[in-house]
């Protein structure tokens, strides 16, 4: 089998590629692991992880660029019903649109648009509350008996950076929020596509385990 | 609830760790890869490595330790010392680091944080502040360059919140005064700076035991805690730390 990360010139993939591997060597999982942006070799894939850092009006300029991607996307995704996992700004671009820096549409493969983290007031120490979303937290989950979240209690903790989080999204879509001054949906998905707002690839164990959980669902 | 992050930060020159006082004297101390495992399986919420390198050539054998440490430490990695370009950021990226901390080149070359952020995004840009006291200047504290030989005239206050509005995602504030004497972090600049900006502040500079770290979260609001020497020389563990924090009220990773 092979796993597809896709590559359209946005960060982080060594470090998507490293979480992957190890997960799958652990695990012992008969897959091989593709860092493209070959739409034929993106086809080919089994798995479909989408990878994204930085603003989301650049990654989606990043996605558009090469062409018939977005395209080969939705019809891997959508029609052949192929697993799909959205990191970050790779979950993010799963949504309606975002209100990063300008009114930018995603995919709109799941419910509810993308604005700004509110930062009024101060957390439980007092402290003020800071831009991005940066560090450890845990999540809070909806749906205890879904497979993506077996052997992942709710003390385990998850990185994110963000500055931009979920709004308007449907209940049923959301499999576990965190919280962060409020409530932030922190997985997202429905039937073979999912996203993630934190970065598996850099949660250490809890993110390994994760990433296996997706691979087996 | 976000936990307050411990990051310990490895000096690094020509590819190997190495401690010394004031970057005189350096001692070859281990192997940054090893160390950053062991820290990372140990509790470490980010690693940190800051290259001490004089030279061109001393500093490539920085990728290799960067490209091993992130197939085998799977939580991030800032990586500083010697970025004077937008290639030096995609080169340390490349390598495998998740942020890049950038100090002196940040100064001599107001607009890399502006392209750094606009073409990696915030996240992944830390201005790495050194700051000395100066009651000429306006805030109290004026920024130096060069590990805090070289003084800049700007002051630590306007200078944080230009950076973080040319894009920086994260201070990395080290107080020079405090720096390697285990008394304590600078709260009073500390809390200057978490006062004033909207990004996530690491206090750095002076950690010596658990109670500087508390007092940097709960007297100065620190978002993150980054020691050296207390973690490398084996004084204090992550976890002790940690234990003391969370005895404290900080919700911790563990």
């Amino acid at each position: 089998m092979k796993l597809i990360i896709i590559d359209y010139g946005s960060g982080n993939l060594r470090s998507v590629e490293n979480a992957f591997k190890k997960t799958i060597i652990d695990n012992k999982f008969k897959i091989n692991i593709e860092v493209t942006n070959d739409l034929q070799n993106i086809r080919k894939g089994d798995f479909l992880v989408l990878p994204g850092v930085g603003s989301f009006p650049d990654c989606s300029k990043g996605l558009k660029v090469i062409d018939g991607l977005v395209e080969t996307l939705s019809e891997e995704v959508i029609h052949k019903e192929k697993p799909f996992l959205g990191i970050c700004v790779g979950m993010q671009l799963m949504v309606d649109y975002s209100l990063e820096k300008i009114k930018t549409s995603g995919f709109g493969w799941l419910k509810g648009y993308l604005r700004k983290i509110k930062i009024s007031g101060s957390d439980y120490l007092g402290r003020r509350y800071k831009i991005p979303h940066m560090g450890w937290n845990n999540l809070n989950v909806s749906d205890k008996k879904h497979p993506i979240l077996r052997n992942i209690s709710e003390e385990e903790q998850f990185y994110f950076v963000h500055s931009y989080y979920l709004d308007k999204s449907l209940e049923s879509e959301v499999l576990a929020n965190t919280i962060y001054n409020h409530e932030i949906p922190a997985i997202i998905g429905k039937k073979n596509y999912f996203g993630v707002q934190f970065h598996p690839e850099k949660s250490s164990f809890a993110g390994q385990k994760f990433i296996s959980n997706w691979i087996k669902l | 609830m976000l936990s307050t992050r411990v990051i310990p930060c490895l000096d690094v020159h020509n590819g190997r760790t190495v401690k010394g006082i004031n970057f005189l004297n350096l001692q070859d101390a281990g192997d940054p890869v090893e160390q950053a495992k062991l820290y990372s399986e140990v509790g470490a919420d980010e690693i940190c490595f800051l290259d001490i390198s004089a030279t061109n050539e001393q500093r490539k054998a920085m990728f290799d330790v960067i490209s091993k440490t992130a197939e085998t430490s799977l939580v991030p990695l800032t990586v500083g010392g010697g970025v004077n370009s937008l290639d030096d950021f995609r080169n340390l990226l490349n390598s495998g680091a998740d942020k890049v901390s950038i100090n002196s080149s940040a100064v001599y070359n107001s607009t890399l944080i502006n392209e750094a952020s606009f073409k990696f995004g915030n996240q992944c840009v830390v201005l790495a502040i050194d700051a000395i006291k100066n009651f000429k200047m306006p805030s109290g504290y004026e920024v130096t360059t060069h590990g805090g030989r070289k003084k800049t005239q700007i002051d630590v206050l306007k200078w944080a919140d230009q950076g973080v509005k040319s894009g920086a995602g994260e201070i990395l504030l080290t107080s020079m005064t405090t720096d390697g004497t285990k008394s304590g972090y600078n709260l009073e600049l500390t809390k200057l700076i978490t006062d004033n900006v909207d990004v996530p502040v690491i206090a750095s500079g002076g950690a010596g035991k658990p109670e500087h770290m508390i007092d940097a979260v709960l007297k100065s609001g620190a978002s993150a805690v980054l020691a050296a020497s207390i973690f490398h020389f084996g004084i204090y563990s992550i976890a002790e730390v940690k234990k003391e924090m969370s005895n404290n009220g900080i919700n911790v990773r563990v």
